[in-house]
């Protein structure tokens, strides 16, 4: 970056040399795509629902606060109603009684909308196959990010937020509902467990735990 | 038996047999040594009336499927039983009441007239096993949805989702649960309206910011003045009492973290103490000590969650962000010691999972050191607050004798003058080594409550300091052979060692026949676990007492007739968790 100083008396007199205006646009101007655009624009730009089941949601709370502060990522207005919000993060077990709410305020999220299920519980049921709990959340709501743990650490939810954002700056919307493809074209589903386990299996000697 | 000491129980036990004669009482051997009393359905009501006076709590109440029971000599013949647990403060003792009933006739009168908080523990009981009471005034489902068929803790009744028809939620179904769910005052014996204007009926929760999970409350509104109000829960529940009889007692303890979330191994401890009592097993010093201090590091954890939470949900946003970075400090200790964060599992039937870490003394002694002066930072911010004052001076305030009439226990109960600290009253767990005080208080408002679990912070970094101090050499688990897992250091060198290893960890200890339950000073109030062994490798019933259960179902009592940002207040100052009420 250039930049100089002149003194107020002489301002009106220095006219603005080329370089300095083409500086200029280069900074405040880009150019791309609509679509990449809007899409870099939604990704960054989630907002929060604030919603919480069990366990898995006092993770998530922490991840609001000092030390992990989820506001670096974008993704800090909470919201307390989902007519306001595009993001909802299944944090906790999908209990049979609470279903049909889950349905319902899915249903009142904006479009376009989606969810991160957080915990073993809201992925799969997890140690909880029992008959008040719906074995997943993805039994009734599509999910896009599943974040495995119980509960899962706050840097582990962050992760998957990372994640739905590069999905999301990667998904194609129809730009109106009169011109062009009206399909939404989300990218494939990444497994981590299977970009990972070639590097993990490299460890071959484990910490004990008996030092902090 | 022990010889006739003069207790309480005893002469109770005597002037019972004065009253209504002995031929109607069989007496029962638990292997907590509490009198346990089987009577005659017919004359239930008097006998708990009579015991009243003498047991002033219902501690709990819940029933048994007795059905596929093999071990149940010297019981009276019960296909369900139900089980009064009762409790004396003023003389720390407590006593059981059992009555037998018939598979084609399992119905009781009503104990509502006697204690008022029975209401919410005989509607479970019919829930989760159809026993009916008759003269119970609104006996509907209560942890279930209301359309739900069957009673779930039945021994006949399905355990697992998978065993169940496969999970749908079209639009019908979301429909049908949807309108079941609706709330009908006139079921309640509520009016619609007054002389004067029809009263609002608003809906807080399922699922509310300030409900603290899914916990769902009717109001019935004359303006924003709150005419009457209903609890209803049940959102939570996750089976956990069922899933107790499907585990083997070693595996059973992750599901115990789960139900008061914030607590920890906290809730280990009431478990393993039950299995420990029915087992026989004595724990070796540094495992107690050990206990104690995890202990205590989950209940400062969870009382910072409640002091952030608390002020926040009063007004003031920042001050919960310093708790939970302080929470993160002490997490960083449980971590490093147990390898968990939320839910360590970390307690072992006879001792711990492992011994400590080399350099916990240090971890631990910088956080203690640094929570007083951050402590006193917090108070003068939040608790002087002039705003916070009050929205919770004199708001929600009961008195002792309601807080027993409603079961109510820990803080909650402390905050109205009461001394009542199992720690103190019944040290279970190598507490009577140590040194603290109980903090008490005495308008028994939201502001008691908060004020008191504050003090109870710097009482835990009190007994925690004198942990670390004074951390006793030696094992870290019992070298008794339901010990799981056992010691394995002399497995490869004797048979006896490895098929007991072998054993203990494949199929899990076996537990002698018996019934048990230990009080702990938990979280949020006095918790238990009565286990029921039929002398297997798991659990025959797993009866779960939490504290936060009473504490919801009192709601009402507190605030009707406030307005509706005070029973916000009110919510915020109980210190519950879902999981601990609906399990």
């Amino acid at each position: 970056m250039k930049w100089s100083l002149t003194s107020p008396e002489d301002a009106n007199a220095t006219s603005l040399s080329d370089d300095f205006v083409e500086e200029q646009i280069k900074r405040n101007v880009a150019f791309a795509k609509l679509e990449d655009l809007i899409a870099w624009g939604r990704a960054h730009s989630l907002w929060p629902f604030n919603f919480g089941l069990s366990c898995c949601y006092v993770e998530m709370a922490t991840a609001f606060t000092s030390r992990h502060d989820i506001a670096r990522f974008g993704s800090e207005v909470i919201r307390a109603t989902p007519r306001q919000a595009d993001l909802m993060v299944i944090s906790g077990t999908c209990f049979l009684k609470m279903a049909p709410v889950i349905q319902r305020l899915y249903e009142q999220l904006l479009e376009p909308r989606w969810i991160i299920s957080m915990g073993s519980c809201a992925n799969s049921g997890g140690m909880y196959d029992i008959y008040s709990v719906v074995q997943g959340v993805d039994k009734f709501i599509p999910v896009d990010v599943y974040v495995p743990g119980c509960p899962p650490r706050p840097e582990a939810l962050m992760q998957g937020l990372m994640m739905l954002q590069e999905s999301i700056g990667k998904e194609r919307r129809p730009l109106s509902w009169v011109a062009g493809d009206q399909s939404i074209i989300k990218p494939e589903k990444i497994s981590m467990r299977d970009q990972l386990t070639a590097k993990r299996i490299m460890a071959t000697e484990l910490r004990e735990p008996k030092d902090v | 038996m022990q010889a006739a000491e003069a207790t309480v129980t005893n002469v109770v036990e005597s002037s019972l047999y004065r009253k209504f004669g002995q031929e109607l009482f069989i007496s029962q051997q638990c292997a907590d040594q509490k009198l346990t009393l089987w009577i005659d359905r017919n004359r239930l009501i008097e006998v708990l009336q009579f015991l009243k006076l003498s047991f002033p709590m219902l501690y709990d109440l819940f029933a048994i499927d007795e059905r596929t029971r093999a071990n149940r000599a010297g019981q009276p013949d019960s296909d369900f039983t139900v089980v009064y647990h009762l409790l004396s403060l003023d003389t720390n003792e407590d006593m059981r009441i059992k009555v037998a009933l018939n598979e084609s006739d399992p119905d009781l009168p009503t104990s509502i007239g006697v204690w008022p908080n029975a209401n919410w523990y005989e509607r479970e009981a019919w829930d989760m096993f159809g026993v009916t009471f008759s003269g119970h005034p609104n006996l509907f489902r209560i942890l279930l949805p209301p359309t739900w068929e069957g009673h779930a803790l039945r021994k006949d009744h399905p355990a697992r989702a998978t065993e169940m028809a496969p999970f749908e939620m079209g639009p019908e179904r979301v429909a049908k649960e949807q309108e079941a769910l609706k709330f009908r005052p006139e079921d309640w014996g509520m009016k619609k309206s007054n002389d004067d204007n029809e009263y609002m009926f608003l809906n807080l929760g399922p699922n509310h910011p300030s409900v603290h999970g899914v916990f769902r409350i009717m109001l019935q509104l004359d303006g924003e003045v709150i005419v009457d109000s209903v609890p209803d829960i049940g959102y939570h529940h996750r089976g956990a009492e069922k899933m107790g009889e499907r585990q083997t007692w070693h595996t059973y303890i992750p599901y115990t973290d789960r139900i008061d979330y914030l607590g920890g191994v906290m809730n280990n401890l009431a478990y393993v103490q039950s299995i420990e009592t029915l087992a026989g097993i004595k724990v070796p010093d540094r495992a107690k000590v050990i206990r104690i201090m995890l202990s205590e590091l989950f209940r400062i954890s969870s009382h910072l969650v409640f002091y952030g939470t608390f002020v926040q949900d009063v007004g003031q946003m920042s001050p919960v962000f310093y708790m939970f970075a302080d929470r993160e400090r002490l997490f960083g200790i449980i971590e490093a010691i147990t390898g968990g964060r939320m839910h360590p599992a970390w307690f072992r039937i006879g001792g711990v999972a492992q011994d400590l870490p080399n350099g916990w003394e240090v971890m631990i002694r910088t956080f203690i050191d640094s929570m007083p002066a951050r402590l006193d930072h917090y108070d003068k911010m939040s608790m002087q607050n002039k705003m916070l004052k009050d929205r919770t001076v004199g708001i929600g305030a009961y008195s002792q004798q309601e807080a027993i009439d409603w079961g109510v226990t820990g803080p909650s109960l402390r905050a109205t003058g009461s001394d009542w600290d199992v720690r103190k009253k019944r040290p279970y767990g190598g507490y009577d080594q140590f040194e603290f005080e109980v903090p008490t208080a005495v308008h028994g408002d939201c502001y008691d409550r908060a004020v008191l679990r504050i003090e109870e912070m710097r009482q835990s970094l009190k007994i925690i300091r004198q942990c670390i101090d004074n951390m006793p050499e030696g094992p870290y688990k019992s070298d008794h052979s339901a010990t799981t897992p056992p010691p394995k250091e002399r497995t490869m060198e004797d048979i006896e060692t490895l098929i007991h290893h072998f054993l203990n960890v494949s199929w899990g200890p076996v537990i002698p026949e018996g019934e048990a339950s230990v009080m702990i000073e938990a979280t949020k109030g006095v918790n238990s676990y009565h286990l029921i062994s039929d002398g297997g490798t798991g659990s025959y019933r797993t009866r779960i007492r939490t504290p936060s259960f009473p504490h919801l179902q009192q709601i009402p009592l507190i605030s009707n007739g406030l307005m509706i940002p005070d029973l916000i207040a009110i919510i915020a100052s109980i210190d519950f968790v879902m999981a601990d009420v609906d399990r």
